[in-house]
């Protein structure tokens, strides 16, 4: 695991976050918390600011306003001490095409200064038969299946142990084997200390995972809780997660919109 | 054809153009205009000129400078033309929908068409307006104008067909997931040779006082049958007033011109499949499923991040067959040139003529190698921001990186330069420093080019870079590069004053004289790191607040 944390109770702290381009405002005063240990879901329609939101916190964007801390370090204004306790995987990984996987890990591994040796080398063998990548040994990365590059890239996170996850979909192109797998691996990372921040569509996933979700909608955090608190924002005692996502980020139901699409032309 | 696709089609294509070109924002629009302005002015006006020059006052090689200027423009568009026509007509998810759609291959072809001679058309106003200066300069009858449009036209037409069934017969003979990158590699190789050879003539029918076209006149002879020449036989035919020559020449032409088309289309509609098979897919990879590799257990030790920099650039760049291929026309040159200056008619006599060479060579190897460095890294970048390391740090790795192997190369070059010309040792002395200076300002400034405008989603290390970073980049390797110089021949002529030997004509040979121009010396080598330097911070401060997101390639 990544250094010890700092004084702060959490892992993660989104303050007032702010994210604009001209005249539109992608992200727009994004606030939350997730606690040390915790997986936190991140739920949010397609361009509700999910991954502008998750790009903020991990550096890749610099936001228009507001603090993204992770371990009570602020990205921006103290970068090495927070990226080393961070790691972020997109929805489609940043990998490099031309390297095979075990190569792939050896860089990353340098990257974050972890020392050479036998228990690296144990480590990402490990991870490689973990993800049932081992027998791609001496294949290039950019030959591999969608599916095969997520898993690559999530062990490239998982070798060096850091302390915060921030995942944008990493169920995404997996096969169910293999998503199975992940939600088991995060919930083990938790019960071990890592907090996870899970943004994802899939809300069997997010319910099964997460004691907290955040719900963003058009740049604006709606709801944040736990199942409870968010079905007593909602007033509805008995509700999913689907259904309350839906009812918090309202819109007209679907249902409605089908027999508009399907009544006949006058 | 169905004209309502085409039209559907091109109408598509002309609305991405715009999108495109207006996405570029006010400044960057401004930029271009005047580049364009420049260009059209120093290029197509020195064209215009050489042509009227060439016509008027070379009456009788008229018929070999316009077979001679169709033929080469031909290959040179051939070779800058290629990557255009393989996107338009091979890639692009765009033609995915065009093929899933009702719509004929033929169809598909002929509205593309226009898009793929985009880039070939560019390159033939170079053409257009030394035929129109030609023209002008001998007087031509007034048919000959719209002759020569229509003319330059058909060779664009004709160029770009014989780019599409190159493409698809290479799709045909060799592995698909290779086609694309030894098809450039042929075209390269094709066009470097070309233009070596077009030089390293044009180079000896200049250097009499008077121009002697004869050596000019032979090469042209050698491929005067070619068709690519022959509507250079028929605008010549127009000049001399012989219009039953002109018409058949013209005739030649254009049902050449048919041939050509029709076989193109008829290739395109048997390798449209393959080709969006190879390259809609995935980059190409080298190694597709290998024998395993052995797992060796790495060495203990403290990890560095600038090592896996290193030796994932070193994996990488080995691999990447199309980033190869490329290299090698690059190569070509350095190695032709030095040819043509080592043979014995060329032997080199003068110092300077060695520090010239070396400077070149150095600052087309960094450009090279330097510039696409960082741009390179592609979507692996986001992983370097992510890292806990400072940009400073990546541009550093990279400069280290790319200075070997340009130290190397050149240093190999300016040592046969100076042997061959038989130098003492302090020449030697004196050529080792400046390779090494001009080495280590030259990648920097090329990394920091890289760095300033990277295009992270550009698949062609060609065009890694952006106008911004190009600009930057030619102005620094050209500050740099002349104040580096200046700063050497201070030096020399200082110590040459110094010890009482006249070498500047007027100017008195005094110590005081000599000790004044090193000083000077010193003032332009402050100067040529001064621009360095800013390179490298703005470099810094670019790639620190770079952000966006970078598409798949």
């Amino acid at each position: 695991m990544t250094p010890p944390t700092s004084s702060s109770p959490f892992a993660v702290e989104a303050q007032g976050l702010v994210k604009s381009y001209g005249i539109v405002k992608a992200v727009d005063g994004v606030s939350f918390q997730v606690r040390r240990g915790e997986i936190m879901g991140f739920l949010g329609a397609n361009g509700a600011g999910k991954t502008t939101t998750m790009r903020m916190l991990c550096g890749l964007l610099t936001p228009t306003s507001g603090r993204a801390l992770i371990d009570g370090f602020d990205i921006h204004a103290q970068p090495l001490e927070a990226k080393a306790r961070l790691g972020y995987l997109d929805e489609e990984p940043f990998v490099h095409p031309h390297l095979t996987g075990r190569e792939f890990l050896n860089y990353i591994a340098d990257l974050y200064r972890m020392p050479r040796g036998p228990e690296r080398q144990q480590r990402m063998e490990r991870l490689l038969g973990l993800f049932e990548l081992a027998d791609r040994n001496g294949e290039l990365i950019g030959a591999y299946s969608h599916g095969m590059k997520q898993k690559i890239g999530l062990a490239s996170l998982l070798i060096r142990q850091p302390s915060v996850l921030l995942l944008d979909e990493p169920t995404n192109g997996l096969d169910p084997r293999s998503a199975r797998l992940v939600k088991d691996l995060l919930e083990e990372l938790a019960e071990l200390g890592t907090t996870v921040l899970l943004s994802t569509h899939i809300l069997e996933v997010a319910q099964a995972l997460c004691k907290r979700v955040a719900i963003i909608d058009r740049g604006h955090v709606v709801a944040t809780g736990t199942m409870e608190e968010l079905r007593a924002q909602a007033g509805s005692e008995q509700a999913s997660l689907e259904e309350l996502f839906l009812k918090l980020t309202a819109g007209p139901e679907s249902r409605e919109l089908i027999e508009r699409l399907l009544a006949p032309t006058p | 054809m169905s004209s309502s696709t085409a039209q559907i089609i091109l109408s598509a294509e002309l609305l991405a153009w715009r999108h495109r070109l207006l996405n570029r924002g006010p400044g960057r629009l401004v930029l271009l205009g005047i580049a364009l302005l420049a260009a059209a002015v120093f290029i197509g006006g020195g064209a215009f000129t050489i042509g009227a020059a060439a016509g008027h006052f070379l009456p009788t090689t008229r018929d070999t400078i316009l077979t001679g200027g169709f033929t080469s423009l031909s290959v040179l568009m051939l070779v800058i033309g290629f990557p255009t026509v393989i996107a338009t007509f091979f890639v692009g998810r765009e033609l995915l929908q065009l093929v899933l759609a009702p719509v004929r291959p033929i169809d598909i072809f002929a509205a593309r068409l226009l898009v793929a001679m985009s880039a070939n058309l560019l390159i033939s106003s170079i053409l257009l307006m030394s035929t129109l200066g030609v023209g002008v300069g001998s007087g031509a009858p007034l048919a000959y104008f719209p002759l020569a449009v229509v003319l330059i036209f058909v060779q664009v037409l004709v160029v770009t067909a014989l780019q599409a069934i190159l493409m698809s017969v290479v799709l045909r003979w060799v592995p698909a997931r290779l086609a694309r990158d030894v098809a450039a590699a042929v075209a390269g190789l094709a066009g470097a040779g070309f233009y070596l050879a077009w030089n390293i003539n044009l180079r000896q029918s200049f250097t009499a006082r008077h121009p002697d076209l004869s050596s000019f006149s032979s090469l042209v002879g050698k491929v005067e049958w070619l068709p690519s020449a022959w509507p250079g036989h028929a605008l010549s035919a127009v000049i001399a007033g012989n219009n039953t020559e002109a018409a058949t020449w013209v005739a030649f032409s254009l049902v050449f011109g048919v041939l050509v088309l029709a076989v193109a289309e008829i290739l395109y509609q048997r390798t449209l499949l393959t080709g969006l098979g190879v390259f809609g897919g995935p980059p190409p990879i080298w190694r597709r499923g290998v024998a395993k590799q052995a797992i060796t257990v790495a060495r203990a030790g403290a990890a560095s991040p600038f090592r896996a920099i290193a030796l994932k650039d070193w994996l990488s760049y080995r691999r990447d067959i199309r980033r190869l291929s490329r290299m090698l026309p690059a190569l070509l040159f350095p190695v032709g040139y030095a040819f043509a200056f080592l043979r014995p008619s060329q032997s080199i006599t003068s110092f300077w003529t060695e520090v010239f060479l070396v400077g070149f060579i150095s600052m087309f190897m960094s450009t090279a190698l330097a510039t696409p460095s960082i741009p390179s890294e592609r979507r692996g970048f986001q992983l370097l921001r992510m890292a806990p390391m400072t940009m400073a740090q990546v541009i550093r790795a990279k400069v280290m990186l790319t200075l070997p192997p340009v130290l190397v190369l050149t240093l190999g070059f300016s040592i046969v330069v100076a042997t061959v010309s038989k130098s003492g040792i302090a020449q030697y002395l004196e050529l080792a420093v400046l390779v090494v200076w001009l080495g280590i300002g030259f990648v920097s400034v090329g990394v920091s080019a890289g760095a300033i405008d990277p295009r992270f989603d550009a698949s062609d290390d060609r065009r890694a870079v952006g106008l911004v970073g190009t600009l930057a980049g030619l102005g620094g390797t050209l500050g740099f590069g002349l104040l580096s110089v200046g700063s050497l021949a201070l030096l020399v002529f200082g110590y040459a004053a110094s010890q009482g030997i006249h070498q500047l004509g007027p100017i008195p040979a005094t110590p005081a004289i000599g000790a004044l121009m090193w000083v000077g010396a010193l003032v332009l080598l402050v100067g040529a790191a001064g621009i360095v330097i800013t390179l490298l911070w703005f470099a810094n401060a670019r790639l620190r607040s770079w952000e966006g997101a970078i598409a798949t390639v």
